[in-house]
């Protein structure tokens, strides 16, 4: 059996396939961001261990192909077993396996960057100062304690557990909340509208609103819009239930033992140990001309824990490498007085430069073997 | 060493890297976020001038000039400014402010939504482009749309401002709507956006605004009621049957007596009234309006009644609605018109 599964993951037919699949699934995942939009194809093809097909109005999730997950983690077995099965065979063949290791340390790096990264976007007007920065599409609903003079406690729910539509406690809160109902976009209404319904709060900002799901946005320059229902729960009984949605600038207030709790779905917020303060945005161009010449964010980097106090300038190919996170130039505010940075945080940035590097060498050592063995047949002949 | 220890060992090992790097992305799946953070910062000086007609909202302060003939109202929970227009001849129409962020579904679908409310067609994007009419708000290029049908007229502007969608509404009778256009067009003008951060604003539990004095009965239970109720009552009954009372106004006549009270006969699944029908249904107590009927409530499907109020005071329509189990809507009936006849506006 062993053997039988050894031969299986080192068969080259199988490498084959899983390239040819692997070649399919890029084209067929690109061809449906038409349809579907970029975040969504990305988990349902690249994101999944299969892509799915439902029969209209079935509820049934069939699978039909395999997704980037199990091609990619096929493929990496693939090599590994390889390895290691032949390690006895070919450990003098220092190219081929510097090859190998090349491959797999890209296959591994993107799983990495896949699961660590984040990608965040920093919007700044001109002599604004921000600790965080905000998701550009996943929201999350945030319980703020309040109830202390200069610090906030923040609890923050993601998406994907309100998602659920479960019952969430947490140590932090005195309360548990249980998602009633989630829709990831949605539309809201003051009146009753044709397709709307009633929401079910009792409380807050949405009790006698009316609300309706959408379909999920495709659209690269367009965002989803959730909304849903939650209760607070405490052993005394309920606090009420909430409307919480994208569509409220303003958080609710929610009094209970003493404390003071604000609840607000936004965008997720991912919180620094410093703060950039945006100096000067410019925007130039070439005189007489529309044409850009330069986008550029002037920034104070300030970090209380250390003294640091520094002015960067932010500009195309030019962005702020720091603590782990590079700010690039991404947009600007119409009025030229504002600017957003793209936040990429991505501990495993460096991993492909040394799998190319890996795969460089190693083929190199491959090319000059063979040479060498070539001009020493050639020249004993 | 045999070829199929080497199989062994080589499956092994590889589990063992699958396992490692299965449990890696385990651990970098975190839930729930939890941190302690500094308040944020006071809006910068130049915001705390905060001007006489100014709405927050999430970092933006808007003023505007209200045009003659204009009445200011208190904006509801999504309107950031609210106005009453009233035609010569009676005729009136309503006038709004709402910042939607992101692209609240695209500027196409919003047209022919609005299209739709008024009984007009949906029409295509390269119709759509040529229905956009240049506007200037607040300096700014904006988008001005206008929808003229049977059941009335939209005139709405649209502008995108820094991951914000501004919608400027004004929606009413189709000949009033297209005579106060120029006005319409100069308010949008006068309109300023004030930009910077400001501290988020609390939203209270209970409007207290214009919360008229009263005598509430025993056994009722005031519970927050959200911003579109001025006031929320809970009663409790025998056997634990519940019925609650919600007291809400709305400038003007709130739609009418007939939308009202097929707005209430629709929450109890029954059909609407008209005519001759719609005057016996309702009863009238001085200036008290009264209505009673009993169906099944539409978001529970459990039988229940309905008792409601309507008192024209001082250019509002205050709204009280008693609603339940049929028994304790029964026991509280007498009760309940007692309390909206002591009300003092």
């Amino acid at each position: 059996m062993l053997d039988r599964l050894a031969i299986f993951f080192t068969s080259l037919r199988l490498t084959v396939v899983l390239l040819a699949l692997g070649l399919v699934l890029v084209f067929w995942g690109t061809m449906a961001q038409v349809q579907i939009g970029l975040y969504q194809a990305q988990n349902e093809f690249f994101r999944s261990f299969f892509i799915y097909w439902s029969p209209v109005d079935s509820g049934w999730r069939i699978p039909i192909f395999p997704g980037g997950y199990l091609i990619g983690g096929m493929l990496l077995a693939n090599l590994v077993v390889y390895n290691l099965r032949f390690d006895q065979e070919r450990k003098r063949n220092l190219g081929l396996i510097a090859i190998h290791i090349g491959v797999g340390l890209l296959l591994i790096g993107q799983l990495l960057t896949d699961v660590f990264s984040t990608e965040s976007m920093l919007h700044l007007r001109n002599g604004e100062t921000k600790n965080y920065s905000e998701a550009s599409s996943h929201f999350e609903l945030a319980v703020v304690d309040k109830t202390e003079a200069t610090t906030d406690r923040v609890i923050a729910i993601p998406q994907d557990r309100l998602q659920r539509q479960e019952e969430i406690r947490q140590a932090d809160l005195p309360f548990s909340i249980r998602v009633h109902t989630f829709y990831n976009n949605s539309t809201l209404a003051e009146k009753e509208q044709e397709g709307f319904t009633q929401i079910n709060a009792t409380a807050g900002i949405g009790a006698g609103a009316w609300w309706r799901e959408l379909p999920r946005e495709a659209e690269m320059d367009r965002r989803d819009m959730p909304s849903g229902i939650v209760e607070l729960l405490t052993p005394q009984g309920s606090l009420g239930s909430y409307l919480v949605s994208a569509y409220l600038n303003q958080p609710q207030v929610v009094d209970f033992n003493g404390r003071r709790y604000e609840l607000r779905l936004r965008l997720e917020r991912f919180y620094k140990p410093f703060q950039l303060r945006l100096v000067e945005f410019r925007h130039d161009k070439y005189p007489g001309t529309d044409i850009p010449k330069n986008f550029s964010s002037r920034v104070r980097v300030q970090r209380p824990d250390t003294g640091e106090d520094r002015e960067v300038l932010i500009y195309m190919n030019n962005p702020l490498r720091y603590d782990g996170d590079t700010y690039y130039q991404a947009s600007f505010d119409q009025d030229n007085q504002g600017t957003v940075l793209q936040v990429v945080h991505n501990p495993s940035w460096l991993t492909p430069y040394f799998a190319c590097i890996l795969v460089g060498l190693g083929l190199l050592v491959q090319f000059l073997r063979h040479l060498f063995e070539f001009a020493t047949k050639h020249n004993a002949s | 060493m045999s070829r199929k220890l080497l199989n062994t060992l080589s499956l092994l090992k590889l589990t063992g890297i699958l396992l490692s790097v299965g449990l890696a992305i385990g651990c970098g799946q975190d839930g729930i976020k939890v941190y302690t953070v500094s308040k944020e910062s006071a809006p910068p000086t130049e915001m705390s001038a905060v001007p006489e007609h100014a709405a927050p909202t999430s970092g933006t302060q808007l003023k505007w000039k209200t045009p003659d003939g204009w009445q200011e109202i208190p904006p509801g929970t999504m309107r950031v400014a609210s106005f009453k227009v009233t035609g010569a001849d009676g005729k009136q129409a309503d006038v709004s402010v709402i910042p939607l962020p992101g692209s609240a579904g695209g500027d196409f679908s919003n047209v022919n939504r609005w299209r739709g409310q008024v009984g007009l067609a949906p029409v295509t994007e390269e119709e759509f482009a040529k229905l956009t009419q240049p506007v200037e708000i607040a300096g700014q290029p904006g988008a001005l749309y206008e929808a003229v049908g049977d059941s009335g007229c939209i005139l709405a502007a649209i502008q995108h401002r820094e991951g914000t969608v501004w919608f400027f509404k004004m929606t009413g009778d189709g000949s009033l709507v297209t005579q106060v256009k120029p006005v319409f067009v100069e308010f949008l003008k006068s309109v300023q956006f004030v930009t910077g951060e400001t501290m988020p604003v609390a939203v209270p539990e209970v409007v207290s605004n214009g919360k008229p004095n009263w005598s509430v009965p025993t056994g009722w239970q005031e519970v927050s009621g959200g911003q579109f109720l001025v006031a929320k009552f809970v009663i409790t009954g025998t056997g634990g049957a519940q019925a609650g009372v919600n007291v809400s106004s709305s400038a003007s006549d709130g739609g009418g007596l007939a939308a009202n009270v097929n707005r209430w006969r629709k929450q109890l699944g029954l059909s609407e009234l008209t005519g001759e029908e719609l005057a016996k249904s309702v009863q009238s107590l001085g200036p008290v309006t009264l209505v009673e009927m009993v169906g099944q409530d539409a978001r529970t499907s459990q039988p229940a009644a309905l008792v409601g109020a309507m008192v024209s005071q001082a250019g509002q329509m205050w709204f009280y609605k008693l609603m339940g189990e049929a028994k304790v809507v029964a026991a509280q009936k007498t009760a309940f018109i007692q309390f909206v006849q002591g009300v003092k506006y």
